[in-house]
C-alpha cells in the first residue's frame, strides 16, 4: 500500500529558520537552541533525535508557543508566530492545527477528569457542543485501539500504555495538520511501545505531519522519513532516516548510532566511542 | 586485599576473574537460586514460579522481562528486601553458601554492601537531596568499614575516579540536583561497590538514561566484571542490554522463566515463542535493520 | 466532595457535631428556658428540675447562659475562618496569574502577617478600638489568612505547571477555562482543610479572649466567659467548668476531624481510598504495587 499524500498544497506545515532560544537573565543566561532551521512538509514524518540537554523539548515548546524565541523565525501553517501574544496564540491554537503528545503518560491527563472529559476538551474549548464532541471523539477511538467503555473511567484506573494512547487520541480530535510527539514511547514497556509505534505508523498514512522527538534511534528510524539530530542546541545533521542511521557523518551522530545496544552488542566498540566523545568535547 | 575501586583504577590487562588463591572459590557459587517461588501473602497467589541460576565470581547473569514478569521481585528476594506483601514460598536462595532464610536482620545488615550490592532504576530517588555526594558515599564506608572521616574522604575520591566521573573533587562536594542522570547512576554504583561486595545487582540501572550515557554505564559494569571480578545480575526489559553484558540469560514472563541458557544460544537459537517475539520486536524497531524498504501491501 | 466526606465515619461524626453546634448557635438563645441574664438568690445551686445545669454565682441559670452564649462563640469562629479564607485564598490563586509584581507583593505581605502573634494583636485591637469582638475577629482573620494564601497558591502552582494544563492551553483554552475546569477542583480540597482547621483555631481564640474577659461586656454570656467564672467557684461546683470546656474541646476537635476527613478523600490518596484499594501506607517502598 503506497502512502497517499493528501493534496494539502506544498506550503510546509512548519518552518523554523535560524531559531535561537536563550534562558535566564544576564549572568545566568543559558543557550537552549542556536541556529536551528527545520521544515516539515505536509504529511511528512520527521524524527528529531536528541538526548537530555539537547534542546529538543525547548524546540517543541517554542513551536507550540509555550516558549518565546529569542531570534529567528517560526512559521506555523503559514503564520509567523515569533511575535505572537497570548491572544493570537489562543486563536491559532483554536484552529487546531498543531497538537502535542507529552512524554509522561501519568501526568498528561487530569486525574480528576474522566477519559471522555479529557478527550473532548480540545473540542469544547473551541465551542463545539458536548454531544457532538463526544461523537467525534468516539470516531477516533478505534484508531488508537481503545474500547468505548474507557470513556467513563478515570486515568488512575488505566495502564501507562492506555493513557498514552488516550493522549494520542486527544491530539487527533481536532484533526491537526501537525502533531509533535515528545518521547511518546520512552516511558512504556516493550509491548505498549510497539503498539503505539504501530498506531503512529498508521497515522502517517492519514496525511498528518509528525515530528517525533526521541533519544531512541531505533523507534525513530523505524517511522521517520527524515531525521534531524540535535546536540547541545544545534542541529548537527539532517537527512533521510536511512542514510543518517547507516552512514552517520557528524561525530555525535556516530556516537549515538554506535551506543545503541543491538542484539550483537553495541554497534561501535568502546575505543571508537571514547574517541568520538573526545572529539566532541574538543 | 585490594578494594574494588583499586582494581578498577589499575586497569590490569588480565581478563576474567582475578586469580583467587583458593581454587575452591571458582566452583562455589556466590549467589545461588534454586527453584525460588514468591507468593502474595494477601491472597496466597504464587507470583514467581520457580527461578534458578548460579552466579560464580566474574559471571554475569541477565534477566529479561516486562513489568509484571517477576524479575524485580526475584532480585528483591535475593537482597532480602521483598515488600511486606510478598514472601518466598518455595525454593532456596543462598548467598556465599548460606541460606538466606536463616539470616537474622543483623546478619543481613552485615551481608548487604559487603557481599552483595545493588543499583536501581531512578538514581535521584536513592540519594538524599539535602546532603552532598561525598558525605553520602562516605556514610557507607564509615558504617561498613569503620573508617574515619579523612580516610573515608580519600576512599570516596578513589571510588568517584573509579567510576569515571570526570572531576571527582568537584562532584564530591556537589548536591544530587547538580548532577545529570548518568552521573548520579555512577555515584550510586560507587556507593554500591564502596564496601567491596562480590555481587552487584543492577535492576533496570540504565533504563532511565540517554542511550549514549547508557552505553557508558554498561561499559562500567563490564569493567566491574572483568577487572574487579564482580559477579553481576543485570535485569532489564531490553534484550539487547542483557545480550551485551551477560553470559547467561533468563527470559521471564508473568512470573515464569520461559527460556534460560547461554546468551549467545538464546539469541541465535531461541526456543520459546516469547523470546522469538522479543527478538523480532528488536529487529523491527531497533537499529538492526537500517531501514528496509517499506513493505508493499 | 460532600458526599465523599460523608462516606467516611470520621466525616459523618465531624459533620454531625458541627451541625449540632451550628444549630445550637442559631437556636440556642431561643431554646433557653430562662432569661440568661436574670439573677436570683438561688446562687451556686446544683442540678435540679428547673436548672438542669444548676446556677452560677449570681443565681443565673447556667444552661440558659450556655445556650445563649453559643451564638457569640460560633459566630466569632466563623468570622475568623471566613475572613481568613477570602483575604487569603483569593490573592493566593490570583498570584499565580497576575504577574510577578503582584506575586512579590502578596508573598511579602503574607510573610509579614505570619510574623505577628494573633492573640496579642486581637487584644491590642480591642484595646484601641473598644470592646468589640467582631473587630477583633476580623483582625484575627487577616492575621490567619497567610495560611490560606500559601495553601491555595501552592495548589494552584502545582496544577498550573502540570502537563494536562499545558495540554489544555495548547488546545486553545483560555486561562479562565483552565482555572474553572482544572485548577478549581484541585484548590478546593486543601483550602477546605485549612478552613475546617481554622474554625477550630477561631473557636480557641474566641474562647481565650472571652475567658480573659476581653471583647464582650459582662453580663453577656460566652463559653469562654463561663469557663472563667466557673473556675472561680470550683470549691462549690467542681464539675461546672467541665461543661463549657467540653463544648469548646469537642467543637475544635470536630473541626480538625473534618479537616482530616476532607484531606483523606482528596488528591491521589483520596482517589485510591475511594477506589477501595486502600490508602497508601506512606512508606518509602520503591517496589511497584503489583510487583514486577
Amino acid at each position: 500500500m503506497t502512502r497517499t499524500r493528501p493534496d494539502a498544497g506544498t506550503r510546509p506545515v512548519l518552518e523554523v529558520n535560524g531559531l535561537e532560544v536563550h534562558y535566564g537573565a544576564r549572568r545566568r543566561r543559558r543557550r537552549a537552541l542556536y541556529g536551528v532551521s527545520l521544515s516539515v512538509a505536509p504529511g511528512e514524518t520527521v524524527g528529531l533525535i536528541g538526548e537530555t540537554g539537547s534542546g529538543k523539548s525547548t524546540l517543541a515548546r517554542t513551536v507550540l508557543g509555550l516558549v518565546r524565541p529569542t531570534a529567528g523565525s517560526v512559521v506555523v501553517d503559514g503564520e509567523d508566530v515569533g511575535a505572537y501574544g497570548p491572544r493570537q496564540w489562543r486563536d491559532l491554537r483554536r484552529r487546531g492545527v498543531v497538537q502535542y503528545v507529552f512524554q509522561d503518560p501519568l501526568r498528561s491527563l487530569d486525574p480528576d477528569l474522566t477519559v471522555g472529559a479529557s478527550l473532548t476538551e480540545p473540542l469544547l474549548v473551541r465551542g463545539v457542543a458536548r454531544d457532538e464532541a463526544l461523537a467525534r471523539v468516539r470516531a477516533f477511538l478505534p484508531r488508537v485501539r481503545l474500547p468505548e467503555e474507557l470513556l467513563g473511567r478515570l486515568p488512575g484506573e488505566l495502564s501507562g500504555g492506555q493513557r498514552q494512547r488516550i493522549a494520542v487520541a486527544r491530539a487527533l480530535v481536532t484533526e491537526p495538520r501537525l502533531v509533535i510527539l515528545d518521547e511518546p514511547v520512552s516511558a512504556l514497556d516493550s509491548a505498549n511501545r510497539v503498539q503505539v509505534l504501530e498506531i503512529l505508523k498508521e497515522l502517517r498514512d492519514t496525511g498528518v505531519a509528525l515530528v517525533f522527538i526521541s533519544h531512541d534511534l531505533g523507534s525513530v528510524a523505524g517511522i521517520a522519513d527524515r531525521v534531524a539530530v540535535l546536540y547541545r542546541g544545534e542541529l548537527v545533521e539532517t537527512g533521510a532516516a536511512r542514510d543518517v542511521v547507516s552512514r552517520p557523518e557528524h561525530p555525535y551522530t556516530r556516537l549515538l548510532v554506535g551506543s545503541a545496544p543491538t542484539l550483537r552488542g553495541a554497534s561501535a566498540g568502546r575505543a571508537e566511542r571514547e574517541a568520538l566523545r573526545a572529539l566532541l568535547h574538543a | 586485599m585490594t578494594t574494588v575501586s583499586e582494581k578498577l583504577l589499575t586497569r590490569s590487562e588480565e581478563h576474567g576473574p582475578p586469580g583467587s588463591p583458593d581454587p575452591r572459590d571458582r566452583t562455589l557459587p556466590l549467589l545461588s537460586l534454586r527453584d525460588v517461588r514468591i507468593g502474595d501473602t494477601g491472597d496466597g497467589r504464587e507470583i514467581v514460579h520457580g527461578v534458578s541460576f548460579d552466579l560464580t565470581p566474574g559471571k554475569a547473569v541477565g534477566i529479561v522481562g516486562e513489568s509484571g514478569s517477576g524479575k524485580t521481585l526475584t532480585c528483591r528476594a535475593a537482597l532480602g528486601i521483598l515488600p511486606a506483601r510478598f514472601e518466598v514460598t518455595g525454593g532456596t536462595v543462598e548467598i556465599d553458601g548460606t541460606d538466606i532464610a536463616s539470616l537474622t536482620p543483623a546478619r543481613w545488615t552485615a551481608l548487604r554492601g559487603s557481599t552483595i550490592g545493588a543499583v536501581f532504576q531512578d538514581p535521584a530517588s536513592y540519594l538524599n537531596p539535602s546532603l552532598r555526594i561525598g558525605r553520602q558515599i562516605a556514610e557507607v564506608l564509615r558504617v561498613k568499614k569503620g573508617l574515619g572521616r579523612r580516610e573515608a574522604r580519600g576512599r570516596v575520591l578513589d571510588l568517584l575516579r573509579a567510576v569515571h566521573l570526570r572531576e571527582p573533587e568537584l562532584v564530591h562536594d556537589q548536591y544530587p540536583f547538580e548532577l545529570s542522570g548518568g552521573m548520579l547512576q555512577r555515584v550510586l554504583i560507587a556507593a554500591a561497590i564502596a564496601a567491596d561486595p562480590r555481587i552487584l545487582i543492577a535492576d533496570e540501572a540504565t533504563t532511565a538514561l540517554d542511550v549514549t550515557v547508557q552505553a557508558e554505564i554498561l561499559d562500567l559494569l563490564a569493567d566491574l566484571r572483568e577487572q574487579a571480578g564482580l559477579a553481576l545480575v543485570v535485569v532489564s526489559h531490553d534484550l539487547a542490554v542483557v545480550a551485551q553484558l551477560c553470559d547467561e540469560v533468563l527470559v521471564m514472563r508473568q512470573g515464569e522463566v520461559v527460556e534460560q541458557g547461554p546468551a549467545r544460544r538464546v539469541l541465535d537459537d531461541p526456543r520459546h515463542d516469547y523470546t522469538r517475539l522479543l527478538i523480532r520486536e528488536h529487529e523491527q524497531y531497533g537499529l538492526e535493520k537500517f531501514l528496509t524498504p517499506e513493505e508493499e501491501a | 466532595m460532600v458526599r465523599r466526606v460523608l462516606s467516611l465515619t470520621s466525616g459523618r461524626v465531624a459533620v454531625t457535631i458541627l451541625t449540632a453546634v451550628a444549630l445550637l448557635a442559631v437556636l440556642g438563645p431561643l431554646l433557653a428556658p430562662q432569661d440568661p441574664l436574670a439573677t436570683s438568690d438561688n446562687a451556686l445551686a446544683g442540678v435540679s428540675g428547673s436548672h438542669w445545669l444548676g446556677t452560677d454565682y449570681l443565681g443565673r441559670d447556667v444552661l440558659s447562659r450556655l445556650l445563649d452564649g453559643s451564638r457569640v462563640s460560633v459566630l466569632g469562629a466563623l468570622e475568623v475562618a471566613l475572613t481568613a479564607l477570602v483575604v487569603g485564598a483569593v490573592p493566593g490563586i490570583l498570584s499565580v496569574y497576575l504577574g510577578r509584581v503582584f506575586e512579590w507583593i502578596t508573598l511579602r505581605l503574607a510573610d509579614t502577617l505570619v510574623a505577628l502573634p494573633f492573640l496579642l494583636f486581637a487584644v491590642a485591637v480591642i484595646a484601641l478600638l473598644g470592646n468589640g469582638l467582631t473587630q477583633a475577629m476580623l483582625v484575627t482573620g487577616v492575621l490567619v489568612s497567610p495560611l490560606f494564601y500559601r495553601v491555595s497558591r501552592a495548589a494552584t502552582l502545582a496544577v498550573a505547571r502540570s502537563p494536562y494544563v499545558e495540554a489544555a492551553l495548547i488546545s486553545g483554552a483560555s486561562v479562565g477555562w483552565v482555572v474553572r475546569r482544572h485548577v478549581w477542583v484541585k484548590v478546593l480540597p486543601p483550602t477546605a482543610v485549612a478552613f475546617a482547621q481554622t474554625i477550630g483555631v477561631g473557636f480557641v481564640i474566641v474562647s481565650s479572649l472571652t475567658f480573659l474577659g476581653i471583647g464582650v461586656q459582662p453580663p453577656e454570656p460566652t463559653w469562654g466567659g463561663l469557663l472563667a467564672s466557673d473556675l472561680g467557684y470550683l470549691s462549690h461546683r467542681p464539675w461546672a467548668p467541665l461543661v463549657p470546656a467540653l463544648l469548646i474541646m469537642v467543637t475544635v476537635w470536630a473541626g480538625n476531624l473534618l479537616a482530616d476527613a476532607i484531606r483523606d478523600v482528596s488528591g491521589e490518596a483520596g482517589r485510591a481510598l475511594l477506589r477501595g484499594r486502600g490508602a497508601r501506607t506512606g512508606r518509602t517502598d520503591p517496589a511497584p504495587a503489583g510487583g514486577a
